[in-house]
């Protein structure tokens, strides 16, 4: 027996299933971009193969397939046809002026996998797709069968690798050379701008100056020539290694080996060849330097700055935060005015993410660091030092962000502390100060904790407010190395999420840079969802301490 | 010994106790107040926008010359100088009052300089007129020398050109008026009023080295000209009638100088005409005082036809003359009793009022940075002023309601903050960005709200209870995953995505909602007894390969669809039919996106709010007789409404400030339209984008600011109302 229409509506089993609609649809949109973004971050490292097309124009194509689509063409007819379309990533920028190609798949004659097709990534010009045709090791040119040359090249590889770290260290070393020589001359020419105006105090330090250089110039002379020499026998043998790669419609390339980054054949590789090579290549991204304006490389140093950033507004927002918590919970007089600063406090947690960034530019940057700009580093002037953004105040401004977080999050921790504890603790004659770090502090850790993780969490993908405050596209210099004070509280940085707005919306070649932009979503919602987990776990545990202790 | 122990523990306890209350509270104190330090900071920030203009004598002198024509300032404000009818040039140093310079004109016997003009807003160039009817162009520089710190302006002077405007075998006629302008491309244009009362206009052509002479007094008619004056570029000359007629030259065509269209402005004779900056806007005062501003305006068959835009605050006497601002578009307005009116073009807004001095002013000059206004009087007192009036572009009137730009048709909302040149004038209305925060929210609130309460319901009521303690925690991570990669996919993945598939995403909210029906149906199909028990979570298996079904449906009709109803091409038809632009990253695209961001926050809430009704109350309800859909709706809804109502705003609050997001899925254009296939401008993008490049203090700078405060303040309010009401819901049903 059927249930009648009315009841069944009247009773509402259709707006049951209307409920379920809307969980579905909620979860099939996380999933799809959870989705997207796995499938697509973690893609791009797999070797994929290199098919060969020959075209019925005679063109002859090599690359990846990247992606393939049904294009719609209506002739005014009323028919309608569908043209299938295959884009390839061709690579060889500087032959081809462009990384990726359309193919009509109507046009294709032909389409195979050659099995000694190679993988070229380069440090400049994207990849290289061709084959080898020879190496040339110094004055030794090896032409031999394709198994014995790919295995002559994998040994020259990491011979040029060896000469390059010669290189930068003969490098570093010249530079050390000569710095003290720089910093009198950058001093010489500082007083030169001014020559027609000298007081005779500086005319002298003028003098002393010039003669000092002439001084030094003298006694680092024969060292430079020595090392001069080296640098000259390395960069002639570097020069000696290359290879000639034949590109699939027969053009002949000259690549040094200095311009390697890695190579592969992907063609005759076996899925474990291939997994050894993806793990390496995911390596590569976490670890690497970025290179051809960070569409292809690592993302080391922005992995860093974030790293970096977040520890110092932690040290920040953690002493502060709970200071707060604490004064408000046991020392402030509760009534209508601390409820109110409890509400506020709620309320900043709301407050758009980029006004806290506008604050940080007009009152960190313009106020304060101009200010300590006009005090210590007045010699510097008007070349701003601490007076244009830099990872203290991009850290600074999202501890003020993150400070709301902390603070309800150790109020939670507080109020969970059982008050029979804390009684019992001041009967005992405590003070109230012993009592709050014996008993309370310790009790609200997990509260504490959970309130940097998510303040971490927050901080790590936060990019608006960092944007105006000291994130850079491409920073020279890590934020912390080893010369002194160690830390430079003054450099710009890298960050993963203003790398993906970067990458993904202002770099040039933005096709060949989707993947990596993928791939840094990808790590950035891995670390926030990590943190998360952490954060949902240590509140799980601090909620059923909180269960035990009130029975 | 013990004792003594013991007490000094306890003195000790006793000190560390009172140091830690100290820091704690000082420390707690201190953070609460540096949170509103940021609303304050805030604040503080804009608000100089509001500060109206100041003018405030700093010096004062008697000049030593008599009968005073012209006079300048250095862009330091260090030096001034002043021509006489003799043509003598003084260089007084402004801060001793001293003359240390003098460079004269020279002049013939009897020959005195009776009218003079500058030619140019950035120059101290200018031609003098005298009793003979010679035109004589000269120039002043004024340049800053550095020797070691110290600044040194150095006066140069030197006559340009001399013209005979008379035969020397004809009676001399005096030049009683001039004006003068010299363009950026070196071209020159003389105009002059003789004693017989005819208007001559002599023009130098820089490309091809030539003279033009007209006299265009025959296309005045027979009223008289009262006064005349030529635009910086030298491309229109507008002369003013005693009848108050104006007549309208074109110059641009130097070969062929012709008379552009006339028209009435005034019942009084017109005494005083100035361009303003950027050669547009032309400033009409007359005998009765009254002061209007004329802009050039588009009209219905496509001409320029001058149109009054403004009256600004009405002198009491005749205007005597129109001080033009060479930074922006503000002019000073004198009368012949000595008042002054500082005048801003666009706000129609009359700063300030007053008068300096006792007697009619003879003479003013505005310096090159507008920072300072030096007046001479008719009893050759001499006056410098600093004139304080930074951000005279912004009003209430222009940030919140329409302005009329020169070259609009019409008064409109505008946002533009940066031009191609120093003519620009900056637009600052923040509605279209306030529309934008409010479109890109409403988008994302129709999309989000039903989805997450709906989700809500059903995980906190009827889903099982393994799978809601995995969906939550789930869904709460959404919460946290960062906007930029949001925005990221929003703007690369699902806007081409969207464009390309638009038909298919139309066909699916029309099949979605019948397959759903549909499934309805189906379910009813299953006897009630059945259904009461089957396991909880099956009404959702059972309605999922519906939807699949309803996403099959749209992919595979879509091309038919597009072919037979759109000719192929739908953003074409759209066009073509409709009119509608589809741009790629628009607003369903945010909506879409936002919605990413907002579900998980309105979710948890609200989820939060319907599990924690009191249990007691829904078994209540079911003893009752009633069904679960009929609990929900009459006791657990109610209960819960609160609730829903404030993760709804904390969901709003998120979508008005979310910048990422909204910077990377829309075009960032400052539009105003509902269109969802058009994207927009939102306040928390604007921030994002312009910052970087205000000039600190400027008014982009400050008007920044103050979109930084408005939407500090709306968050800040709803998220209040949605705490309080948090509050007083849990208040409400903490006694079951």
């Amino acid at each position: 027996m059927r249930q009648p229409i009315k009841n069944y509506f009247k009773k509402g089993d259709p707006y049951i299933l209307l409920t379920t609609l809307g969980l579905i649809l909620s979860l099939g949109m996380v999933a799809w971009l959870i989705l997207i973004i796995l499938v697509k971050g973690l893609g791009i490292f797999w070797p994929s193969d290199l098919v060969k097309l020959d075209l019925k124009n005679d063109k002859v194509y090599m690359g990846e397939l990247w992606n393939s689509t049904f294009e719609k063409t209506g002739d005014g007819s009323g028919k309608f046809k569908k043209v299938a379309k295959t884009q390839l990533k061709i690579g060889n920028r500087d032959v081809y002026g462009f990384d990726f190609t359309w193919v009509e798949d109507s046009l294709i004659r032909n389409k195979n996998y050659p099995e000694y097709a190679t993988v070229f990534e380069r440090v400049e010009y994207g990849n290289l797709y061709g084959f080898i045709k020879s190496v040339n090791i110094i004055d030794n040119k090896i032409e031999s069968d394709n198994d014995t040359i790919f295995y002559k090249c994998r040994n020259t590889l990491s011979y040029a690798n060896e000469l390059k770290d010669t290189s930068d260290y003969l490098n570093t070393e010249y530079n050390d050379l000569l710095a003290p020589l720089n910093d009198i001359q950058r001093k010489i020419s500082l007083l030169k701008m001014n020559e027609g105006y000298l007081s005779t105090k500086d005319k002298r330090k003028l003098e002393d100056l010039q003669y000092e250089e002439k001084k030094v110039k003298e006694e680092i002379e024969p060292k430079e020539i020595l090392l001069n020499e080296k640098l000259n026998k390395n960069r002639n043998k570097l020069a000696k290694l290359y290879l000639l790669v034949e590109t699939a419609d027969g053009q002949q390339i000259k690549l040094p080996f200095e311009n390697i980054v890695k190579f592969y054949q992907p063609n005759r590789m076996n899925v474990f060849e291939k997994g050894l090579q993806y793990i390496g290549s995911l390596w590569e991204f976490v670890s690497g330097d970025p290179r051809e304006s960070n569409t292809e490389g690592g993302v080391f140093p922005a992995i860093f700055g974030t790293v970096m950033m977040v520890i110092l507004m932690s040290i920040f927002v953690v002493p502060f935060g709970v200071l707060a918590a604490i004064y408000l919970n046991e020392y402030a007089k509760q009534g209508p005015l601390t409820r109110i600063i409890r509400l506020s406090v709620n309320n900043l947690a709301g407050v758009p993410s980029i006004v806290y960034g506008i604050f940080g530019l007009g009152f960190f940057i313009y106020v304060l660091g101009s200010s300590i700009d006009q005090f210590l580093f007045a010699d510097k002037l008007p070349e701003p030092t601490m007076g244009t953004g830099g990872i203290l105040w991009a850290s600074l401004t999202l501890a003020l962000l993150t400070l709301p977080v902390v603070v309800v999050a150790t109020e939670e921790g507080i109020l969970a502390v059982p008050r029979a504890n804390k009684e019992g603790a001041l009967a005992l004659g405590s003070t109230k100060w012993q009592m709050i770090r014996r008993i309370v502090l310790p009790n609200a850790m997990p509260g504490i904790l959970t309130g940097l993780i998510l303040a971490i969490s927050r901080g790590a993908g936060e990019v608006a407010p960092l944007m105006i405050t000291g994130v850079v596209k491409l920073a020279p210099n890590l934020p912390f190395d080893t010369s002194f004070p160690f830390f430079h509280f003054d450099r710009k940085f890298m960050h993963l999420g203003f790398h993906i707005y970067d990458v993904g919306f202002q770099s040039p070649n933005v096709e060949a840079a989707i993947p990596m932009v993928y791939s840094t979503a990808l790590l950035l919602i891995v670390v926030v969802v990590l943190l998360n987990l952490l954060a949902i776990y240590l509140r799980t545990r601090l909620k059923n301490k909180y269960k035990s202790a009130s029975f | 010994m013990k004792e003594k122990s013991i007490s000094n523990f306890r003195k000790k306890a006793k000190r560390t106790d009172k140091i830690a209350k100290g820091i704690i509270s000082l420390g707690g104190f201190g953070v609460i107040l540096s949170i509103s330090a940021i609303l304050l900071f805030l604040f503080y920030e804009s608000f100089p926008l509001s500060f109206s203009a100041s003018i405030t004598e700093y010096l004062g002198w008697n000049a030593s010359t008599k009968k005073v024509l012209l006079a300048g300032i250095d862009r330091y404000n260090e030096i001034e100088y002043l021509l006489d009818e003799n043509g003598k040039v003084e260089f007084y140093r402004i801060k001793d009052q001293k003359i240390f310079q003098t460079d004269s004109i020279i002049l013939a016997e009897n020959e005195k300089i009776i009218s003079a003009d500058k030619g140019s807003l950035n120059d101290e160039i200018f031609a003098v007129g005298t009793n003979t009817g010679r035109i004589i162009t000269a120039q002043i520089k004024m340049t800053p020398f550095y020797s070691r710190d110290e600044r040194v302006i150095k006066a140069s002077f030197a006559v340009k050109a001399i013209y005979s405007t008379t035969d020397s075998s004809t009676l001399p006629e005096p030049i009683y008026k001039i004006q003068y302008s010299k363009n950026e491309e070196a071209s020159e244009y003389w105009a002059w009023l003789n004693n017989r009362n005819e208007l001559r206009l002599r023009i130098y052509d820089a490309d091809e080295e030539k003279f033009y002479n007209y006299n265009i007094t025959d296309q005045l008619g027979n009223s008289k000209t009262s006064n005349f004056t030529i635009s910086t570029q030298g491309d229109h000359l507008i002369a003013g009638t005693e009848g108050g007629e104006l007549f309208w030259f074109d110059l641009s065509d130097i070969e062929d100088v012709q008379l552009k269209s006339n028209w009435r402005s005034s019942k009084n004779t017109i005494t005083s005409l100035a361009f303003l900056i950027g050669d547009n806007s032309l400033v009409v005062g007359d005998a009765k005082g009254f002061l209007q501003l004329w802009f050039p305006v588009r009209s219905s068959n496509n001409e320029f036809r001058f149109k009054k835009i403004h009256d600004f605050r009405k002198h009491k006497n005749e205007i005597t003359d129109i001080i033009v601002s060479p930074r922006n578009r503000t002019f000073l307005s004198i009368d012949s009793a000595g008042e002054l009116h500082l005048n801003y073009s666009t706000t129609s807004n009359t700063e300030i009022e007053f008068k300096p001095f006792e007697y009619a002013i003879k003479t003013a000059a505005f310096s090159p940075k507008s920072d300072a206004l030096i007046l001479l009087d008719s009893k050759n007192r001499v006056g410098q002023f600093i004139v304080d009036n930074e951000h005279p572009e912004v009003s209430f009137e222009t940030l919140f309601g329409k302005a009329w730009y020169e070259g609009y048709e019409t008064p409109e909302f505008v946002w533009q903050s940066t031009g191609g040149s120093d003519e620009f004038e900056p637009k600052f209305s923040l509605i279209p960005l306030i529309f934008g925060t409010l479109k890109g929210t409403l988008y994302a609130m129709l999309f989000s709200i039903p989805l997450a309460i709906l989700a809500a319901i059903y995980v906190s009521q009827f889903a099982p209870k393994k799978f809601a303690r995995i969906i939550k925690p789930t869904i709460e991570i959404m919460a946290a995953l960062p906007s930029v990669v949001i925005g990221f996919l929003a703007g690369l993945y699902f806007s081409p995505l969207f464009e390309k598939h638009l038909v298919t995403i139309f066909i699916a909210f029309i099949a979605l909602p019948l397959f759903f029906l549909l499934s309805v149906f189906c379910w009813r199909l299953i006897p009630e007894a059945k259904r009461r028990r089957l396991p909880s979570g099956a009404d959702m298996l059972f309605v999922i390969p519906f939807l699949i079904f309803s996403f099959l449906v749209a992919v595979l009709l879509a091309n038919t669809v597009e072919l037979f109803f759109f000719s192929g091409n739908i953003s074409q038809w759209l066009y073509d039919t409709l009119n509608i632009h589809y741009d790629q990253r628009n607003s369903f695209v945010v909506g879409f996106a936002l919605g990413f961001a907002v579900i998980p926050i309105i979710f948890t809430i609200s989820e939060d709010a319907l599990s924690n009704v009191p249990y007691s109350l829904t078994s209540a309800s079911l003893a009752l007789g009633a069904s679960p859909w009929q609990t929900v709706k009459k006791i657990i809804l109610p209960a819960a409404a609160g609730g829903i109502f404030s993760a709804v705003m904390l969901g709003l609050g998120r979508a008005i400030g979310e910048t990422m997001i909204v910077l990377m899925a829309t075009g960032n254009t400052p539009i105003m339209n509902l269109s969802p296939f058009n994207g927009f401008r939102a306040m928390s993008a604007n921030i994002a984008v312009e910052i970087p490049e205000a000039p600190v203090d400027g008014t982009l700078y400050r008007v920044l600011f103050l979109t930084a405060f408005l939407l500090f303040v709306f968050t800040f309010l709803i998220n209040g109302v949605a705490a309080l009401i948090g509050d007083r819901l849990r208040k409400k049903y903490a006694r079951f």
